[in-house]
């Protein structure tokens, strides 16, 4: 394909999913069985365990303080035993996914960046989810992964990723007009596609179609949660990227949210806290 | 509220040391408050509670370091809010969110 000449289509993204580089089986099993209780838990704690590093990974993420275990945990099974399947769950396919992806493979894109901002959102979420007793597994595993469509992009196109970068710096729109003017396509898209394609949950394919657009019928509680942590995380300049942009607040998820000013100030300092914590545990060694 | 603080981990904050922040547990519990003096005894019991890094005042900062920082996180608040319009009724919202953060940074809303 000729850069910058042919826009792309959703057809196109589908095509190139298959190229991407693959999640271990096991962390495909667990993301299958997001919304079913009956997985048979001491054969998928064993099969995670035979992944060294990423059984590490996981540890060291459930170890911090952010689930305060008065023991540290040692083994999958015990940290399915401290903090339930649901958590541990969230827990590995975060770590799986956050070493997925290559880096470095488009100029001008900062992987780095990108994930500090994605680990912030699902810190953010996660916080967001207990003030208002939502499924905090849920919260913190869709943002970690509202972005992921980015992902799909730069790996899969590359050279016309580089032009989505330069358009959005020499115009200073947001990356979905960017993406949508260069490409033809966006993140959400290809999130969509990526969705799908790793059989995540409906719940979580609403949220990563919908964030942008929470007040869309049928978008679901989730997106309007993203949308609003996705917008926090960038008003604290947690990812500190240069020309960060904080996107339009959707008048309809923050009602829906429905938090006072003083949970706000609250929430923005346990943020800020968890979030360092949580890159340490998750993005030190990929770094 | 816009607090001067470095996070230390935990083997290299000493007794005395000022606690810049409320210090909470994995459940959103206060454990301390900020402005704590931090003793040899609160020290010791953090590890027990999952902590390894602490939010420490910075000692000594001027009013004129203050002010010069004040003005940085304003100047920083501005760029990244560059696209919404106060006086838009649709953005309502968005314009929440920057009194909220412009509080929670400066201390009080611009």
């Amino acid at each position: 394909m000729n850069p910058g000449q042919a826009q792309l289509t959703a057809d196109d993204i589908v095509a190139h999913l298959d190229d991407l580089p693959s999640l271990p089986v096991v962390v495909m099993e667990l993301l299958n069985s997001i919304d079913q209780e009956d997985v048979d838990i001491s054969v998928l704690a064993k099969k995670v365990s035979y992944d060294q590093a990423l059984t590490a990974k996981t540890l060291r993420l459930a170890n911090s303080s952010q689930y305060g275990l008065q023991v540290k945990a040692t083994t999958i099974q015990q940290a399915i035993t401290y903090l339930g399947f649901q958590t541990t769950r969230s827990l590995i396919m975060s770590a799986a996914i956050t070493g997925c992806f290559p880096e470095g493979r488009c100029a001008g894109f900062d992987d780095k960046e990108f994930w500090r901002h994605s680990v912030a959102t699902a810190a953010c979420a996660k916080v967001l989810a207990r003030q208002i007793r939502f499924n905090q597994d849920y919260a913190f595993t869709a943002g970690l992964l509202h972005n992921i469509g980015r992902l799909v992009l730069v790996s899969s196109f590359p050279e016309q990723y580089a032009q989505v970068i330069a358009y959005r710096a020499e115009h200073d729109c947001t990356v979905l007009e960017a993406e949508r003017t260069v490409l033809g396509v966006d993140h959400v898209q290809a999130g969509v596609a990526l969705a799908e394609r790793w059989n995540f949950s409906d719940t979580m394919r609403l949220a990563i179609g919908n964030y942008p657009t929470p007040e869309a019928p049928g978008a679901g509680f989730l997106a309007a949660l993203i949308h609003v942590a996705n917008a926090i995380v960038c008003a604290l300049d947690l990812a500190q990227s240069g020309d960060d942009m904080v996107p339009h607040v959707s008048l309809v998820a923050w009602n829906a949210l429905g938090l006072s000013e003083e949970t706000y100030l609250q929430l923005f300092r346990e943020t800020e806290l968890r979030y360092d914590e949580i890159t340490a545990a998750l993005l030190s060694q990929a770094g | 509220m816009a607090v001067t603080h470095q996070y230390l981990p935990l083997d290299q904050v000493r007794p005395g040391m000022i606690l810049s922040d409320v210090l909470l547990d994995a459940h959103g519990q206060v454990l301390l408050p900020q402005g704590a003096v931090l003793t040899e005894n609160t020290l010791s019991l953090m590890p027990r509670h999952g902590i390894d890094m602490l939010p420490i005042a910075a000692p000594g900062i001027s009013p004129e370091e203050q002010a010069r920082q004040q003005e940085a996180h304003r100047a920083r608040l501005d760029y990244l809010f560059r696209k919404y319009d106060a006086d838009n009724p649709a953005d309502a919202a968005t314009s929440m969110l920057h009194s909220y953060v412009s509080s929670y940074r400066l201390g009080a809303p611009v």
